[in-house]
């Protein structure tokens, strides 16, 4: 009987040309981003050419998409293009547009919700299902034909304080889902779901259990690792090799004044590797050992596979927010090499396993403490991009300085101090991941840029300034070769696609979605 | 996690700083609220604890019950009731004392849930006054060279009385106001001094003294911007918290 049920299936699926067959993601046509990152690497490298260093000057606009969404966040999340169709949100909203165009297909709008509305990143898609995760903690299934609700769960109670701003990452039929909230001492979890029925397949937890592993870097006989943090607010990468998940968690919680939460805090700001298919931990690293900045390590863990000092190995690069690269081996998380891609005050140097030491006399203080960078970090959520053809990992830091108050009297709770930036200068960096060093810097402008980067086999890296130029940069020397001014912060990361022989480049501006393309009389 | 958790002094007016409302809501229901407290503790305190964030029972204001709760819906048949499957015995108080005790609990979630948000409006200048006015002094005139560009009877008369504490200590982190001075020369030769209105890596705009303003290409003309808060951009690598504290010390003698 299930074996009929599933034979109906398949050919069903076999039938409709609009599904996304979960196995596509492993090796994504040109044609589609079928996931966040557009594959499971995390690279958001595209081999497309058609536009490239000899062209890019000719780049015009093909179609822009308006979303009337006149007082939200502005638009943050990484289209999906599957089948001509692209799907993209902003936090109550889902919109599915035609990639060659830019008409409307169908618009979802979620109901009024007390969830933060900060951001929203993104979707997950398999087969006809979209997965879309609410400002007030939901996942919820789309019909990707309609924007019909096919079925909806809670992840987190909003109550507590949760919110979500995530994209789903789709592994076969699991549906990861991470959750956001640092105010209220909530701890941070990954659920994976039953991609057809929203039924909870496993629940992996960032905080330990007392006894557990971990549990040891916590004080004993209090309730802080309970209220620890640890949330995993970034959508992670897969190796389907190793059959490996790589998550980044956030901080721990009271966040800036670490005094009730002596030890480490495992496994807050770590990378984890996890099994996809039963949630259990196979590896951790921890990139900000007991943090008090609120540098999470939920930056994209790209995976290369590549020459590591004359040694091929399969890698793991995370710029992280508190301003390190780290080089880890993806199969063990062995770190390589730690080192500052940005100018950064607030350690004494490495462990001997690669873990940054933080300086006592940097920790957040009631007089205020001048530390390098601020609580947004050297980087933060922007995705960033690997290049294969240049070795070079483009990431969005910023060089800033912030005075860092921790001000709570009595027990610390939720933040437990605030800081405030004094000065801030964002760049575009070309990091060598064997020295850490920058190949390039183009400077991006004063304030806080939160574009993300794309790069591509013609040469060129795509991303956007803090004014809101969307730029192109030569992936070799950083030099702009085009730009354009979308009217608002670019802060959607930018994908590349090609459809019907054309190439385009695709980044959201405020609330409204531009595609780029090459005048059709050039790409003939 | 990402948060905007600072503000951005070149990018945000000056009255904008610090100026968030906070512990506004004192006053109302305070008294039904200490009062609350006080019936809390003599009657939950032992298990949940005496702040009612748990002992040997749980953490109450990280509960989903008393978050959903309106008006004790919820909290009121809790306590009436009990919960004998999980050893707490029902207790059969007066409805103002229960509805006392669900005041005081929605007080205290709500300050677990904002507080230390935000910088407090007032911050208190003793957590500030840390440093030493007099090796203030010494580096004002010495290796902080301020005393270059500064004078404490000229823009700094009077500095501690038109600041508060904590806007005081951030301008000395770093101030905020002063504007890039661009000057423009295109290719006849003409230049054009004025206030930097916009710059990016294409284009940069300043006003004249006349209050226009003229836009560039700059690939088109010659352009210098002088930033007066350069040296200051470069004193964030040098400073020491103590200059920091100390020079602070020293400019709220300054009143």
């Amino acid at each position: 009987m299930i074996r009929v049920f599933s034979l109906f299936l398949l050919s069903a699926f076999a039938a409709s040309a609009q599904g996304l067959d979960p196995n596509a993601i492993l090796n994504p046509p040109n044609s589609s981003w079928p996931s966040y990152n557009g594959d499971y690497s995390g690279k958001r490298f595209s081999s497309l050419r058609q536009i490239n260093k000899t062209n890019v000057e000719f780049l015009a606009m093909a179609w822009a998409f308006q979303t009337d969404v006149s007082t939200g966040p502005g638009l943050k999340s990484t289209p999906l293009l599957v089948n001509g169709t692209l799907y993209f949100t902003e936090p109550d909203d889902v919109w599915a547009v035609d990639a060659r165009t830019g008409q409307q297909v169908w618009h979802y709008r979620y109901h009024q919700n007390e969830g933060l509305h900060i951001g929203q990143r993104g979707l997950g898609m398999y087969k006809e299902k979209l997965y879309f995760e609410t400002p007030d903690a939901h996942l919820l299934c789309l019909d990707a034909r309609t924007g019909e609700v096919q079925w909806d769960v809670v992840l987190a109670d909003v109550k507590l304080g949760y919110w979500a701003t995530m994209a789903p990452l789709v592994i076969r039929n699991h549906v990861l889902a991470g959750v956001s909230g640092d105010f209220n001492d909530l701890h941070g979890f990954i659920d994976c779901f039953d991609a057809d029925t929203g039924k909870l397949q496993w629940k992996w937890d960032a905080l330990p259990k007392p006894g557990q592993p971990g549990s040891d870097t916590w004080p004993a006989n209090t309730d802080a690792m309970q209220h620890g943090g640890g949330m995993t607010w970034v959508t992670g990468t897969y190796d389907p090799e190793l059959n490996l998940l790589y998550w980044g968690t956030a901080n721990p919680n009271p966040v800036l004044n670490g005094s009730t939460r002596p030890g480490d805090n495992l496994f807050t700001c770590s990378i984890v590797a996890l099994n996809p298919d039963t949630g259990k931990l196979v590896w951790y690293f921890q990139a900000s050992p007991h943090d008090v900045h609120d540098w999470d390590a939920v930056q994209t863990p790209v995976l290369v596979d590549g020459d590591f000092h004359g040694q091929r190995r399969k890698l793991l690069l995370q710029a992280s927010r508190n301003g390190y690269l780290f080089v880890l081996d993806r199969t063990n998380g062995k770190a390589l090499s730690s080192t500052p891609y940005e100018q950064i005050n607030w350690t004494s140097g490495v462990d001997s396993i690669g873990r940054p030491v933080g300086k006592r006399e940097k920790y957040p203080t009631a007089a205020g403490t001048l530390v390098e960078p601020d609580a947004i970090g050297a980087t933060n959520w922007m995705s960033p991009s690997f290049n294969p053809e240049t070795g070079l990992l483009y990431v969005d830091s910023h060089d800033s300085f912030s005075l860092y108050y921790a001000f709570s009297t009595g027990k610390p709770e939720g933040f437990g101090g605030r800081d405030l930036t004094v000065s801030s200068h964002c760049s575009l960096r070309a990091i060598d991941y064997q020295t850490g060093k920058s190949k390039w810097v183009h400077e991006l402008g004063q304030g806080w840029d939160w574009a993300g980067v794309v790069s591509t086999a013609g040469g060129l890296v795509f991303s956007a300034d803090v004014h809101g130029n969307i730029l192109a940069l030569d992936a070799e020397t950083g030099q702009t070769l085009w730009h354009a001014y979308g009217g608002g912060p670019a802060q959607a990361p930018p994908i590349t696609y090609e459809l019907d022989g054309r190439q385009y480049v695709v980044v959201g501006a405020h609330g409204v979605l531009y595609a780029f393309a090459l005048p059709q009389k050039l790409v003939r | 996690m990402f948060f905007i958790s600072g503000i951005l002094l070149s990018l945000i007016p000056a009255a904008l700083l610090a100026q968030e409302p906070d512990d506004i809501q004192q006053g109302q229901g305070s008294a039904t609220v200490t009062a609350g407290k006080a019936q809390f503790q003599q009657t939950c305190g032992f298990c949940h604890g005496p702040d009612a964030r748990g002992a040997s029972g749980p953490d109450l204001l990280r509960s989903p019950l008393v978050n959903r709760d309106v008006n004790g819906n919820l909290i009121g048949p809790v306590i009436r009731n009990g919960r004998p499957e999980k050893g707490m015995p029902a207790f059969q108080l007066p409805d103002a004392d229960i509805s006392n005790i669900v005041q005081f609990l929605h007080a205290e979630a709500k300050t677990a849930a904002s507080v230390a948000q935000r910088i407090p409006r007032e911050y208190p200048l003793e957590k500030l006054l840390v440093g030493n006015a007099e090796q203030g002094k010494t580096y004002f005139y010495g290796a902080g060279k301020c005393s270059s560009c500064h004078s404490v009877t000229g823009d700094l008369a009077h500095i501690a009385s038109k600041y508060k504490p904590f806007d005081l200590q951030t301008r000395i982190a770093f101030p905020s106001g002063a504007k890039p001075v661009v000057t423009v020369e295109d290719s006849s030769g003409k230049r054009i001094e004025g206030e930097q209105v916009y710059a990016d890596e294409f284009t940069v705009t300043l006003r004249d003294k006349n209050r226009w303003t003229h836009t560039w290409k700059r690939n088109s003309v010659q352009v210098k911007i002088r930033d007066p808060l350069a040296e200051h951009e470069s004193l964030l690598h040098t400073y020491t918290d103590q200059n920091i504290h100390d020079l602070f010390a020293y400019l709220e003698t300054l009143k």
